[in-house]
């Protein structure tokens, strides 16, 4: 019926021209994106945390702290991780990979006294880290919508709730309180979060120099992180966009 | 090795099917592509910390080397992704300057911030007739390896590396999500992108 068919288009247009008026929120297709303006949002503070508190702090810790004590440091905090990394290759069904990190967690506890030397790693036994938001993954979750969480960064709610997961899989999330040494998790967990930001300075100095829109910088990288990390190394071809070219120089049908 | 046997029995099935040209072919980007990337990555790195010849001249040979090596021209199509189509020609070829000077820039300073450390061409695999994959690795004195793959493409008989990609994350993916959200912040119009790129990278 025509007047259906005009009231349809009307309502398109409608959309489109409030799309277009939206402009600067309007979301690129593809991205994955649909809270966008809240995400920058979050994003902006997070940055602001990170360009006064955070990166100096981190920056500091790199420069004056000698090499091979950060080193036994990230090795013992690596170490600690074991039990999360550990559970998540068993709900994976991964028994190779289950037991690598155990053998590791021996090696390392007791050769590399208490976890302060990465023994395992210079014999042949590399680390690789696991998670409940991968575990879901495998298990079929899909990713969702890309959100930015407050402090803790680029996430969607599937990994979210990995988070969760994992922070009620550590032991030590509950040895610690119980023990009354609190305060040691929050030493170990201030301690992980500046040293990682150490290690990474470089790379997101580098991103952000070159990024014309950082903040969509972040969230292709985050989710392509992701994919790779899933899939083990072996990471998907990209998907392009809707008919477009996955790679430079790809031949589509144009 | 079990690859190499499972290898040589696709080779005899290919042969009765008189495939075995096309296999060969196949074999030769992965080598040839593998090679490609060792020599590249030793002549750009000695090229950038040559401390022997001035600053200009290290430059330039660092630029002739990249231009030759990667398909710039292709990576800024790709990265403009949908507003390749739209944009007029004085904007393409604009665009493909700048994009060409801010690719020699970034490179340079990533070349010459590794250049220290050890870089390892450990792999190689065919994805077709005439495109390779390249793996390869820079260990560092601290912390652990990055896994860089290179994706090769021969495009008109000559070897161009057209995405870098660390750690799973391709670097010319990244750039168009990047280019592209810049581009639509500007309201679609590629007047205000294109004045942000000249302000960063124009002579």
């Amino acid at each position: 019926m025509p007047l259906s068919r005009s009231l349809k288009s009307l309502s398109r247009s409608l959309a489109m021209g409030s799309a277009i008026l939206l402009g600067a929120c309007a979301t690129e297709p593809g991205s994955n994106d649909p809270v966008e303006g809240l995400n920058r949002g979050v994003f902006a503070v997070n940055r602001a945390v990170d360009t006064v508190v955070l990166r100096p702090v981190a920056w500091t810790y790199r420069e004056a702290v000698p090499d091979p004590f950060k080193d036994r440091l990230r090795d013992f905090l690596n170490n600690l991780k074991t039990p999360v990394v550990l559970a998540n290759d068993l709900m994976q069904g991964n028994m190779d990979r289950a037991g690598v990190t155990f053998e590791r967690f021996w090696i390392n506890s007791i050769l590399g006294i208490g976890g302060l030397v990465d023994i395992a790693s210079s014999i042949g036994i590399p680390r690789h880290s696991e998670d409940f938001g991968q575990t879901l993954a495998t298990w079929g979750v899909g990713e969702g919508p890309y959100i930015v969480l407050p402090l803790l960064g680029p996430s969607n709610p599937r990994d979210t709730v990995g988070l969760v997961v994992d922070f009620a899989l550590d032991p030590l999330t509950w040895i610690l309180p119980a023990s009354g040494n609190q305060e040691w998790g929050y030493a170990r967990l201030g301690t992980d979060i500046v040293d990682a930001r150490s290690r990474v300075i470089k790379v997101t100095d580098d991103l952000e120099k070159n990024s014309v829109d950082y903040y969509a910088t972040m969230r292709s990288l985050y989710r392509q992180r992701r994919a790779a990390e899933i899939s083990n190394g072996k990471a998907p071809m990209p998907t392009g966009m809707e008919g477009q070219p996955s790679y430079p120089g790809q031949k589509t049908d144009e | 090795m079990t690859s190499r046997r499972h290898a040589l029995g696709l080779a005899f099935a290919a042969s009765v099917a008189g495939l075995l040209p096309k296999l060969a072919f196949a074999a030769d980007i992965s080598g040839e592509s593998k090679a490609f990337v060792e020599n590249m990555g030793r002549e750009c790195i000695a090229a950038i910390t040559n401390q022997a010849i001035p600053e200009a001249d290290r430059r330039a040979k660092f630029r002739e080397l990249l231009l030759a090596g990667f398909d710039v021209p292709a990576i800024g199509r790709f990265v403009l992704g949908r507003y390749w189509r739209v944009a007029t020609d004085a904007q393409k070829q604009e665009f493909l300057k700048l994009f060409e000077a801010m690719i020699l820039k970034t490179y340079a300073d990533r070349f010459r911030d590794y250049a220290g450390e050890q870089f390892n061409v450990i792999g190689s695999r065919s994805e077709g007739d005439d495109h390779a994959m390249v793996q390869s690795r820079i260990i560092r004195p601290a912390g652990e390896p990055i896994n860089i793959e290179w994706r090769v493409l021969k495009p008109k008989g000559q070897l161009k590396i057209v995405d870098v990609i660390v750690e799973g994350v391709s670097m010319s993916s990244t750039q168009q999500e990047d280019y592209a959200s810049g581009i639509q912040r500007g309201g679609g119009d590629l007047e205000p992108f294109l004045a942000e790129l000249r302000q960063r990278y124009g002579s």
